[in-house]
């Protein structure tokens, strides 16, 4: 049998050193919830299975899911997980052109047949053909169900690839469609958000390449490590919600006394990420503690959900809680489209873990 | 002669294909394509005047905190605010750490690694250059990207989250500092000149700050700053001729950066670089030609404009408009705002080449970048907390509101139209389109298409490094061109 060829062999050919990748290890551990076993386990796969390619494309898109990746908060943790991505193919930063490029793609679509994992930032458009987005002389949306035919899994980054973003709003100009409308036969996993956290990203990737299989995840897709809290669950202004200590203008006394921002519109009741906990630009912050609301980026239709200064009307102060997946049931089945995110989701179980790895 | 399809390029911000006439193994003419459209304009039509706050920036996840400003500035016209002074402050701190983060960005990860190419295999400086630059495996970029990190924490601090931020609004920012983030602010931004006293110029930013002439730079070049990478493309630039590639002649403009009460750190103008002539910037001169643009025809005047795709147009070849100045292209960028503020060196490199060119392009970037990382850590330490952060504005407001900022990549505009608190037109020009701007009515080409003519191929066809060297040269960011 040919000698495989493993990350821990590619990370090493990049310069990481073992005492570097040690450490890369338990970070991920920590940051998957996976506990003191989950580093050796990390560890153990790495070293020993052959590496997953991972395949970045770009559609319709604005580039922040990109901007955000490469600012994860542990430079070595950007490195490792950037070393695994970029051998392969991501028309950003990577090092090859034009038609090299796009041999590159279809080397990885033969090679690799059932085995790579495709990273899919923005949508393809389906109005006029495609004509809005031509990547290489032909629509993107071509070139997306091509390899995607041949992949062993789909990342759909950001609000952009997961549910349609800000080029989706209304009128929809281009008919800007996400990824799981376009492709049904294959696992997806949603990572939504505008942009989703750097942390929140790499955790994805690493998780996937590193055991070949998708997190568990919710109804909607969503990896439930990072989706299945409510911003407003775990804000640090959430005591002066319930004490009913709002700010009324920016700026205002209040604001200084960091009171909560639903008063100005804050839709952290309704949002499930993971901003106040993991927090962003290294943890340094997110929205809520600069002083404005959140607008709810990772939620489905956030972009027509404006307007985005007025005050938020059926959040139940005291009211029954609900979990990620009764609403999104409950979203499903307003929009009729039940059945297909029923699909999506038996697909998605085939490889989704049976044993709970990040809670052994 | 030949055409040859140049795309789809790697190292760029979203999607762009340039198709070129070859004549002699070298380019006779250029068409420059953006592929791209999502309809932004169209979009933000009916909603909420201040929900452009939300949308806007979402134009692009490189340079959001532009869009964002330029969306707050129109709608401060619109309502007759005047923010308040810490809001003017923290938001100038914010861009320029997003426009310093766009420029390291450009110089390390997307301009430099093309002399890495095998093309260069031989050449005296290529080992040393490949070990350095080289696409993912060369050292320099992990140091860029982790001074970048720290450097857009200041983004954390002001803003909560970057890209696509929040905190910038009409009235001036929502996040009020404290003494804590105040510190923090100044520790990063002297972190940041820390990187580029050792990366970037090898010497105290006072070095590159004082060079006046194109002899003190070469001086600067092979004495003081030698070890730097900032001398390290000085010189690659000179074994390659850069100053002889990618020229143009056309007209440089500013809207101004960094606007406080008292004016601007860099001036709004327009310098004519062949009669080394400086002018006012008259915004009203500012049109957009839709003659080579997948666009239905309508209005010129950016207030008035109408953005509705024709994909069968015929004779059309991008999704970009061509704005014009005067009627004439425009070349936007740090080259731009530096020649309008009258920086000597700059107004010396383009005198000797008589316009334009891929070296003083990327010598404006860095020289531009020290200036502004001197003048971030003063703006930090200006920050008065006991005083307002953000001033009341209303949510009101009919008429029209121009927001003129300057982005990383050159002048970017918001044009918008409100009637009974939504928006009835919203028409945006950003830098590329200015840059990467098809031909016009009269069959003018664009900046870049211009400076793409006369770039020898070396027998390398669409691959040739010149023709990369060029285009980047501009630093494209194709996801604005035609949003």
């Amino acid at each position: 049998m040919a000698a495989i060829e493993t990350f821990y062999d590619v990370i090493r050919r990049q310069g990481v050193t073992r005492r570097s990748f040690t450490k890369f290890c338990s970070l991920t551990a920590a940051s998957l919830g996976m506990g003191p076993i989950g580093a050796a386990k990390i560890a153990n796969a790495l070293e020993t299975k052959e590496r997953t390619p991972v395949i970045w494309m770009h559609g319709l898109e604005c580039t922040c899911c990109s901007e955000s990746f490469i600012r994860s908060a542990h430079p070595l943790v950007k490195d490792v997980v950037l070393s695994m991505i970029s051998l392969d193919y991501d028309d950003t930063i990577m090092a090859a052109a034009g038609h090299q490029a796009e041999a590159i793609l279809q080397e990885t679509k033969e090679k690799y047949k059932g085995k790579y994992i495709l990273a899919v930032e923005g949508n393809p458009p389906l109005n006029e053909g495609g004509m809005f987005c031509i990547d290489g002389g032909k629509p993107f949306v071509e070139k997306l169900k091509w390899m995607a035919d041949d992949a062993m899994a789909i990342i759909a980054w950001g609000a952009c690839a997961s549910w349609g973003c800000v080029q989706a709003a209304k009128p929809n100009p281009t008919q800007a469609t996400p990824i799981d409308k376009v492709i049904h036969d294959k696992p997806i996993i949603k990572v939504p958000g505008c942009p989703p956290i750097a942390e929140v990203m790499t955790g994805v990737v690493t998780y996937i390449t590193t055991f070949g299989r998708l997190p568990e995840l919710d109804r909607q897709g969503r990896p439930n490590m990072f989706y299945s809290q409510r911003i407003h669950d775990k804000c640090y202004r959430r005591p002066h919600f319930d004490a009913g200590q709002f700010v009324e203008q920016w700026d205002d006394e209040s604001a200084r006394k960091g009171h909560c921002l639903y008063k100005m519109g804050c839709k952290g009741p309704t949002t499930y990420n993971a901003c106040s906990t993991v927090r962003w630009n290294g943890g340094v912050s997110f929205p809520i503690q600069s002083g404005h609301g959140c607008i709810g980026c990772s939620e489905e239709g956030f972009w027509d959900k404006g307007p985005f200064y007025e005050r938020l009307t059926n959040i139940h102060q005291f009211g029954v809680e609900k979990n990620a997946d009764e609403i999104g049931l409950a979203a499903a089945g307003v929009v009729g489209a039940a059945v297909a995110t029923h699909a999506a989701a038996t697909a998605v179980k085939r490889i989704v873990s049976k044993n709970n790895d990040h809670s052994a | 002669m030949t055409r040859l399809l140049v795309g789809p390029f790697n190292r760029v911000e979203g999607d762009l294909e340039v198709s070129l006439d070859i004549e002699d193994d070298a380019v006779a003419s250029a068409r420059v394509t953006t592929p791209l459209y999502r309809g932004f304009e169209q979009i933000l039509i009916g909603r909420p005047a201040a929900d452009a706050l939300a949308i806007a920036p979402r134009i692009c996840g490189i340079c959001s905190v532009s869009q964002s400003l330029a969306a707050a500035t129109a709608l401060r016209a619109l309502y007759g605010v005047a923010p308040a002074r810490n809001g003017i402050i923290a938001a100038n701190l914010a861009h320029a750490a997003e426009n310093m983060a766009d420029h390291l960005t450009h110089f390390y990860i997307f301009f430099m690694p093309d002399f890495a190419r095998a093309q260069y295999a031989g050449r005296s400086w290529h080992d040393a250059t490949t070990r350095r630059f080289k696409a993912i495996e060369g050292a320099a970029a992990n140091e860029a990207l982790q001074a970048r990190r720290r450097l857009l924490e200041i983004m954390g601090i002001l803003a909560g989250k970057w890209p696509h931020s929040l905190a910038f609004q009409p009235g001036g920012t929502t996040c009020a500092v404290d003494l804590g983030q105040k510190a923090q602010l100044v520790a990063i931004a002297r972190d940041f000149r820390r990187f580029l006293e050792s990366a970037v110029f090898a010497a105290p930013l006072e070095a590159p700050l004082g060079l006046k002439t194109p002899q003190e730079l070469e001086r600067f070049c092979e004495g003081r700053g030698a070890d730097g990478d900032f001398a390290a493309f000085c010189r690659i630039a000179r074994a390659l001729d850069l100053e002889n590639l990618g020229r143009a002649a056309n007209p440089l403009m500013s809207y101004g950066a960094y606007r406080d009460e008292t004016g601007a750190f860099l001036n709004a103008g327009v310098f004519d670089p062949v009669a080394s002539a400086l002018s006012p910037l008259d915004a009203r001169a500012i049109r957009e030609d839709v003659s080579h643009a997948y666009m239905r025809d309508g209005p010129e005047e950016p207030s008035l404009a109408r953005t509705e795709p024709f994909v069968d147009k015929p004779n059309a070849y991008s999704f970009a408009k061509a704005p014009r100045f005067h009627g004439r292209p425009t070349e936007v960028g740090a080259l731009a705002r530096l020649a309008v503020h009258g920086h000597p060196l700059v107004r010396a490199l383009l005198e000797r080449s008589r316009g334009s060119n891929v070296f003083v392009r990327v010598v404006a970037r860095l020289i531009e970048l020290a200036m502004v990382a001197e003048a971030a850590e003063s703006w930090a330490k200006a920050l008065a907390l006991n005083e307002p952060f953000c001033v009341v504005a209303p949510h009101d407001g009919d008429g029209e509101g121009v927001g003129l900022v300057e982005a990383a990549r050159g002048s970017l505009g918001h044009w918008l139209g409100a009637q009974k608190g939504k928006i009835r037109a919203y028409q945006i020009i950003a830098p590329t389109t200015w840059n990467f701007s098809p031909r016009d009515a009269s069959g003018v080409a664009g900046p870049v298409e211009q400076a793409l003519v006369g770039a020898p191929l070396e027998g390398h066809g669409a691959s040739a490094a010149s023709v990369q060297h060029v285009i980047r040269s501009f630093d494209p960011c194709m996801v604005c061109t035609a949003h």
